[in-house]
């Protein structure tokens, strides 16, 4: 638990850090714009593809839109197996498998269980928290996801090439977060954004091994005998 | 009560982890389901000693297997065995009856959307296999509250014996407090009654203490009910384990 809530913390994601905010839309403000790149490099220094990471700024708020994103279960994988939405959004879980799963998470952030559902089925869920959401299949234990639930629409995903663009955001000082499943340790830095004017922020961050996780009985999955990581 | 009263704002205080147990009482009914195609076997065994003036002793076996329909809808295929004592000296252990039950939760029970209070409707109809042309019709309406670490909950059913040539009905009113005490341990209270509407069942009621406790997916409940009016003891306890 203690070490959930530093994690979230460092993502800028706690409860404190979520509301300290302007209550009226960023898009009614004066805003400027964020770009910059990402490098992602594995635990052994190889790099890594750089369009799995998210790139968010907190410290303010702002309403959800009404997009409902999807993560599907295709070939025993969530696709995709990162997400990030604005608090109040729902996400769909549509099963093109030709059998069951059962999508489930026990994060802190937002606990649920979907049941078993079969191909063509589809059951999705809000997220009224800011944190981030671990999401899991009990049935098959390679499927692993994760939901950053964000306070703002000020996220974005970077391109192959590591470059990113944040557009509309409110002048002011925030702090900028790229995260990426697998992330060993959350990455920031500082911005100050001025209206219409661009900020150039780089960001760097290192992936490790997949982290291990239990079904949701909180039991080793049966049948490997063990942890999955 | 000085103690109880601070165990329970303590209690209250204490931040809920999450329970998989189905019910937190012996002999209540949970509001819980399995979610959607969800599986699990559930066993009861309970015993009303010396009822209705030390005349009848009873101990039952319930055994089924639960199946989640939807993630409100349960449905669930009930077995039951007794051991009697039907006249002084002697003694009887019997398949006693089967049927289908079905349980709907009316409200989510997703965490984030589950209001506080919970309603959930019980009907089943099982067959007699002693009395042949006995039809058992039961119902129950089932709340529960819950707020912080403290849970409780009202049970009220009712069960109809349906033959050709006569009926007998009863209530079966309880109610009881669910408390979470450390880790996945729960202590309470409830109190339970059967109380016959004719002249052919007698009524009794108890209330003592109950215990709830979770483990991965297995879950047991007890209550150890000190008998009040028309009968000494009446243990329960249950168990399940989902699939």
């Amino acid at each position: 638990m203690r070490s959930q809530l530093v994690m979230l913390a460092g993502l800028g994601l706690t409860v404190s850090a979520a509301p300290a905010a302007p209550a009226s839309p960023a898009s009614a403000q004066p805003s400027g714009r964020v770009v910059g790149t990402v490098a992602v490099t594995e635990s052994d220094g190889k790099p890594a593809n750089p369009a799995d990471v998210i790139v968010y700024v907190v410290g303010f708020a702002e309403p959800a839109g009404d997009q409902v994103t999807t993560i599907a279960q295709r070939g025993r994988k969530f696709v995709p197996d990162l997400v990030a939405i604005t608090v109040n959004e729902h996400v769909a879980f549509p099963n093109n498998d030709p059998f069951l799963h059962n999508v489930f998470s026990q994060s802190g952030a937002r606990q649920f269980d979907l049941g078993s559902f079969k191909k063509g089925e589809t059951k999705d869920r809000q997220f009224r928290e800011a944190g981030v959401v671990d999401v899991y299949c009990n049935i098959h234990p390679e499927m692993a996801a994760t939901i950053l639930v964000l306070p703002n629409r000020r996220h974005t995903r970077a391109g192959t090439d590591g470059h990113y663009v944040l557009e509309g955001v409110p002048q002011g000082d925030w702090t900028v977060f790229a995260y990426t499943r697998r992330a060993t340790k959350p990455t920031s830095a500082k911005v100050t954004v001025k209206a219409g004017a661009e900020t150039t922020v780089d960001l760097a961050i290192t992936r490790g091994a997949e982290p291990e996780h239990l079904n949701k009985y909180g039991e080793k999955y049966h049948d490997t005998g063990e942890v999955y990581r | 009560m000085r103690i109880a009263l601070a165990f329970l704002v303590v209690a209250c205080l204490v931040p809920r982890t999450a329970q998989a147990g189905r019910s937190f009482y012996g002999w209540l009914y949970g509001t819980e389901v399995m979610p959607e195609r969800g599986v699990e076997l559930q066993t009861w065994i309970f015993e009303e000693n010396e009822k209705y003036g030390a005349r009848d002793k009873e101990s039952s076996i319930w055994w089924g297997p639960q199946v989640g329909i939807t993630d409100q809808l349960e449905l669930s295929l009930p077995i039951e065995m007794e051991w009697t004592t039907p006249v002084p000296g002697k003694t009887s252990f019997t398949f006693k009856r089967f049927g289908i039950e079905a349980r709907y939760r009316l409200v989510s029970q997703d965490p984030a959307d589950a209001p506080a209070f919970a309603p959930l409707l019980r009907i089943a109809a099982k067959r007699d296999v002693t009395v042949r042309d006995d039809l058992r019709v039961e119902a129950d309406a089932v709340g529960s509250y819950e707020r912080g670490a403290v849970h409780a909950l009202i049970d009220l059913g009712f069960v109809g014996d349906l033959q050709p040539h006569q009926q007998h009905t009863e209530l079966r009113p309880g109610g009881g407090v669910s408390v979470h005490v450390v880790g996945d341990l729960r202590l309470g209270a409830e109190v339970y009654s059967e109380l016959s509407l004719d002249s052919l069942g007698e009524s009794w009621v108890a209330i003592g203490p109950n215990v709830a406790w979770t483990h991965g997916r297995f879950w047991l409940s007890g209550a150890f009910g000190i008998g009040i009016y028309h009968v000494r003891t009446a243990p329960r306890v249950m168990w399940g384990i989902a699939f």
